[in-house]
């Protein structure tokens, strides 16, 4: 058995290196399209909102003080107000979500305030501004809201500071816009790798009768397709190693190659495999099983969050989102080679091996060399 | 399934049926193949052919009836089967970035042996293309590149279905030598073809099928003698006297354009016609023998032609 898979691989990689097309899409274009968004975006950030969290409540309405910087904020109109509830844990909050900004006004602050007036500056008042260090934008945030309260300061007591603003940093590295990109093309390769190839070959050797001649030597079919399959991980590794280098050469870009994330490169690789098995098995030639793989991969490319982040996306794309497969593979390579988030990542995984074991399983079962 | 089991047999077909749906393809067949011999079925496009090859060899469920190879049966035995048959299906393709010398040793791999792929390459003569990739040869060098991988299990029978199909006539003849081949190294080959000369020039025994049912089956003399038109002999531009010289030998002739046909039906030699024109000073510009072929006893047998160089 093994000497069949390893037999078939040795011939589906020779068949690859001397296929020029081949090479160009599976492992040139996505480092093109990385140089090309990470030229343009590189220095961008894809988040522009101000989360705050005011803790100083009275019977449940904003204190005077906390409703003033509230609104002076609001009045710039540099960037979106939310609002973050009072009972979570503001830190945990924006590193759960990944938040660029979010100001926290501590409970007491308008007291503080009030005695920071009455002592004359010889007490402060605290805000607290939690923000990642790593997005260009939160700088830009930053500097408006202490444009805001430098400007309070001056008004209201010529110039001291009365209303101080304490910076957290709340991420470690710095992550732009090619580092967000980055995983998500690596899944999206997974993706046109495996599927384009699945079809490509199963429906091109049905047309042509290799299937058949393959039907009538001892290697079976299971053999063949966990060569097929092995094949697709490997030349996905391969496009991920090349995107990766260009991303550490030319961007210079920080990220995480984890166990975690290999896996997920495996596990997509035979999803999508898988997938391109049943779309062969329903098409009557190449030209069909092309268009076809297209039909299913085009879409996915651009609303599973390969090229921008679900959360700016429209709610209805967001629940189709929600169904498609590559969502999945992006965020759990992006949490774990970005954001270590590992519980996302492992469970991103999982969730993919599930359907890459069903997919594969199906795939297989309804690919027929032989004819009723 | 099909108890016969004769040490001479290498294939041997009972009641086999192929159905889809209304359609019947292959009609209830039997057959026997013997072992060593070229055996042709010969029939047009669609009259079950490669229907009957691909049951034979395991890629379509018979709907009824059965067959042997080689003893083994073809629903219960396949895994026997594949390892002692070599089959070159219907416009052979493959891995078509590999060379004709990876291909044989991918197909080799697979059967787990060690041919001497030099000279499997030497037979089918494709010495000078060894380090050709497959989509880079010429159909005919293809089909015999598809009979070299067909060889590297050293199988007992070979099913080739539609060998020359496409194919030029030099290429054709070029796969015809290596059909000869095979049979010279005592090989069974079990032949598709709708090209009577192909049947005619290769076949021991042929089997006209057609419609799904076998009309006729036997050494393709015999064949030939019992459903053939019989054999002509023309003169071109003769003397019209040959008529009635002709007639005396008790064989009916005709003028026609300024030739005369002579229907040689009744047991009489040729040299005893040659020596009646002979005697009688009959003139003629040229002589011509006409035998009927396959191609007759196909139309005798069916009412249809055969057809010379349609696709299957």
């Amino acid at each position: 058995m093994t000497n069949h898979i390893l037999l078939d691989l040795k011939a589906c990689l020779k068949t690859f290196a001397r296929n020029k097309s081949t090479i160009f899409w599976t492992l040139a274009f996505p480092c093109v399209l990385i140089l090309i968004f990470g030229a343009i975006f590189s220095q961008s950030s894809i988040r522009n909102d101000l989360y705050v969290q005011n803790q100083d409540l009275v019977d449940g309405e904003a204190s005077f003080w906390s409703d003033q910087i509230i609104s002076i904020l609001n009045e710039t109109d540099a960037f979106n107000i939310r609002m973050v509830d009072v009972s979570i844990n503001a830190t945990d909050y924006a590193l759960e979500n990944r938040l660029d900004s979010l100001l926290i006004i501590p409970e007491g602050f308008n007291d503080s305030a009030n005695m920071a007036f009455f002592t004359g500056g010889e007490l402060s008042a605290n805000l607290t501004f939690v923000y990642d260090q790593s997005s260009s934008s939160s700088a830009i945030v930053q500097s408006i809201v202490m444009g805001v309260v430098e400007s309070m300061n001056f008004e209201f007591s010529n110039g001291r500071n009365y209303l101080v603003v304490e910076g957290v940093a709340i991420a470690p590295q710095r992550f732009s816009f090619i580092d967000f990109f980055m995983p998500g093309v690596i899944g999206m390769t997974a993706m046109t790798t495996s599927v384009f190839t699945s079809v490509a070959i199963s429906s091109r050797f049905k047309e042509t009768g290799v299937f058949h001649k393959l039907a009538t030597t001892p290697l079976k079919r299971y053999e063949w397709i966990l060569s097929r399959t092995i094949f697709n991980i490997l030349v996905s590794y391969l496009g991920m190693a090349v995107m990766l280098i260009v991303g550490v050469v030319v961007f210079g870009m920080t990220i995480t190659v984890d166990a975690v994330s290999l896996v997920m490169v495996a596990m997509a690789s035979l999803l999508f495999s898988g997938i391109g098995m049943i779309i062969a098995r329903f098409v009557k030639d190449p030209d069909g099983a092309d268009a076809a793989a297209n039909v299913i991969t085009f879409p996915m490319m651009f609303l599973s969050g390969t090229f921008f982040e679900l959360s700016q996306m429209p709610q209805f794309l967001q629940a189709i989102a929600a169904v498609l497969p590559l969502t999945y593979v992006s965020e759990g390579l992006r949490a774990a080679m970005i954001f270590g988030q590992a519980d996302q990542a492992i469970s991103n995984t999982i969730l993919v091996s599930i359907m890459g074991i069903i997919a594969i399983i199906i795939g297989s079962w309804i690919t027929k060399w032989e004819d009723d | 399934m099909v108890e016969k089991t004769s040490n001479d047999l290498a294939i041997s077909v009972e009641n086999l049926t192929k159905r889809y749906g209304d359609l019947t393809a292959v009609n209830g067949i039997s057959f026997d193949v013997k072992r060593g011999e070229i055996f042709a079925f010969l029939g047009p496009n669609g009259a079950g052919k490669t229907t009957t090859v691909e049951m034979l060899v395991g890629l379509r469920k018979p709907t009824s009836g059965g067959a042997n190879v080689l003893g083994f049966d073809i629903t219960r035995d396949l895994k026997e089967i594949k390892r002692r048959i070599g089959v070159l299906p219907q416009s052979f393709n493959t891995y078509d970035r590999l060379t004709v010398k990876e291909n044989i040793e991918y197909f080799a791999g697979l059967f787990d042996c060690s041919p001497d792929v030099d000279g499997l390459i030497k037979l089918v003569d494709l010495e000078d293309k060894k380090k050709e990739q497959f989509r880079n040869l010429s159909g005919g060098l293809k089909q015999r590149l598809g009979i070299a991988v067909a060889l590297v299990n050293d199988p007992e029978v070979v099913f080739l279905d539609e060998p020359s199909s496409g194919l030029d006539p030099k290429a054709r003849h070029g796969v015809w030598r290596l059909i000869e081949n095979l049979h010279d190294e005592g090989k069974t080959v079990f032949l598709t073809t709708h090209y009577m000369e192909e049947a005619d020039a290769l076949a021991e025994r042929v089997g006209i099928i057609h419609n799904g049912n076998i009309v006729a089956l036997d050494e393709k003399d015999k064949l030939i003698a019992a459903h053939g038109k019989k054999n002509l002999l023309v003169l071109r531009k003769a003397d019209p006297k040959a008529v009635s010289v002709i007639g005396k030998l008790g064989l009916k002739a005709k003028s026609d354009d300024g030739d005369v046909t002579i229907n040689l039906n009744s047991g009489v030699a040729v040299s005893d016609v040659m020596q009646a024109l002979s005697t009688a000073r009959v003139s003629y510009s040229e002589l011509q023998l006409k035998r009927s072929s396959l191609e007759d006893v196909f139309l005798n047998l069916t009412g249809e032609e055969l057809g010379k160089e349609d696709a299957d």
